[in-house]
């Protein structure tokens, strides 16, 4: 009975996406579909955008060519979800995906300012159930990279799945991302 | 997680909350209202419940009498991101006042609840009250009373939200009178099934 109120109207990406051809929402409204729940975008201060456009650079000369890197661009996860995550490394080119947005991504990256718990507990979750083998927080609030990796079941996390490993890097501290094991790339790089 | 603690969800407009009935994507069936912004999915319909609505509609009929109608679980306008169905509602008029756009005042709304009675004391008493809706009542069928909620308050040092001042249980052997009916006599055990 405590729960009742929690129940709103789930949407599928196959209605999302309908939604989104029609022009329901107003233009520029930044929202993702996380796991059929619509959820809006935390606003994008100057911090923020800062530090997407940087870890952009620093992923594209780790990955190097062969990898697309996408910034705030939509992956549609499952059925129900269509997150667009800050930055996010897929496979190929641009073009790749002129049809269909991505399913998965090689690495994803959320930049944290007051959406820190969102993006560890639940889209960490939805992440993991998706199986993405690598998941990064940049928390801008204690200036340190979060980094995520390890999918496993977990049937206390929002959707039954969680990272079974994080490792907090401060900014002196360098990453190496899974599908760029020859690179290091310094944190201080990565923030604003 | 309650949704009040859930700032991340996006909000519907009355509008676009219209274009997604317009687009097929809610029919009058879905069990669904709009309040706060949010798309709730509504109490699933028992047949204590439903019983219960159709003895409230007709008592306030009754109570009310002519100048005024009762609609069951339709919609009314209450604000831009509201467009709750009550149970029941009272309005002045006659339907065909209505036919270009859903009422937004009644003079009385009352919800029959089960396990929605924390939605209707909580999300949906504040909406109430924030529209100014002066008579509310909650048929509550675990406990067989009805709560009248009345004294919209806007919030104030002691209390975050707006809400009800005065709030009166009846039990199953009392009598109400509706506010905007003040000769009539409504018998709580004509609501309960």
């Amino acid at each position: 009975m405590a729960d009742y109120e929690t129940r709103t109207r789930r949407f599928t990406r196959a209605e999302y996406e309908r939604l989104i051809d029609l022009g329901v929402f107003q233009p520029g409204e930044a929202i993702e579909l996380i796991g059929g729940e619509l959820m809006v975008a935390e606003p994008q201060g100057a911090p923020h955008y800062t530090a997407i456009r940087k870890t952009a650079k620093a992923l594209e000369a780790a990955f190097g060519p062969g990898w697309e890197v996408r910034t705030e661009g939509p992956i549609g996860l499952d059925d129900e979800s269509e997150p667009e995550p800050d930055v996010a490394v897929v496979p190929g080119a641009p073009e790749d995906y002129a049809r269909a947005h991505p399913s998965r991504a090689a690495l994803t990256v959320e930049v944290a300012e007051s959406s820190l718990a969102l993006d560890r507990v639940r889209k960490g979750s939805l992440y993991a159930r998706a199986g993405l083998p690598d998941y990064w927080v940049l928390n801008l609030v204690d200036r340190v990279l979060e980094v995520y990796r390890g999918p496993v079941p977990d049937s206390a996390a929002p959707f039954g799945w969680r990272y079974a490993r994080s490792e907090v890097l401060d900014a002196s501290a360098g990453v190496t991302p899974l599908a760029a094991p020859g690179s290091s790339i310094p944190v201080w790089q990565l923030l604003p | 997680m309650k949704q009040a603690e859930r700032p991340g969800l996006h909000r519907w407009t009355r509008d676009e909350y219209e274009r997604l009935i317009d687009h097929g994507f809610l029919d009058e069936d879905d069990p669904v209202e709009l309040l706060d912004g949010l798309l709730l999915v509504k109490e699933p319909q028992h047949s204590r419940h439903r019983t219960s609505v159709l003895l409230v509609a007709r008592a306030v009929e009754r109570a009310f009498g002519e100048g005024w109608f009762v609609q069951t679980q339709s919609p009314i306008s209450l604000d831009d991101r509201s467009e709750p169905e009550p149970d029941v509602c009272v309005v002045r008029g006659s339907p065909r006042d209505y036919v270009d756009a859903h009422p937004t005042r009644p003079a009385l709304i009352v919800e029959v609840a089960q396990s929605g009675l924390p939605l209707a004391r909580g999300r949906k008493a504040t909406a109430y009250a924030r529209a100014r809706v002066v008579d509310y009542w909650i048929v509550n069928l675990i406990d067989r009373v009805l709560e009248v909620h009345r004294q919209p308050v806007r919030p104030g040092p002691a209390q975050r939200h707006w809400g009800y001042a005065a709030i009166e249980t009846l039990g199953a052997d009392g009598t109400i009178a509706p506010l905007a009916a003040p000769s009539a006599g409504v018998r709580v055990a004509d609501l309960l099934p």
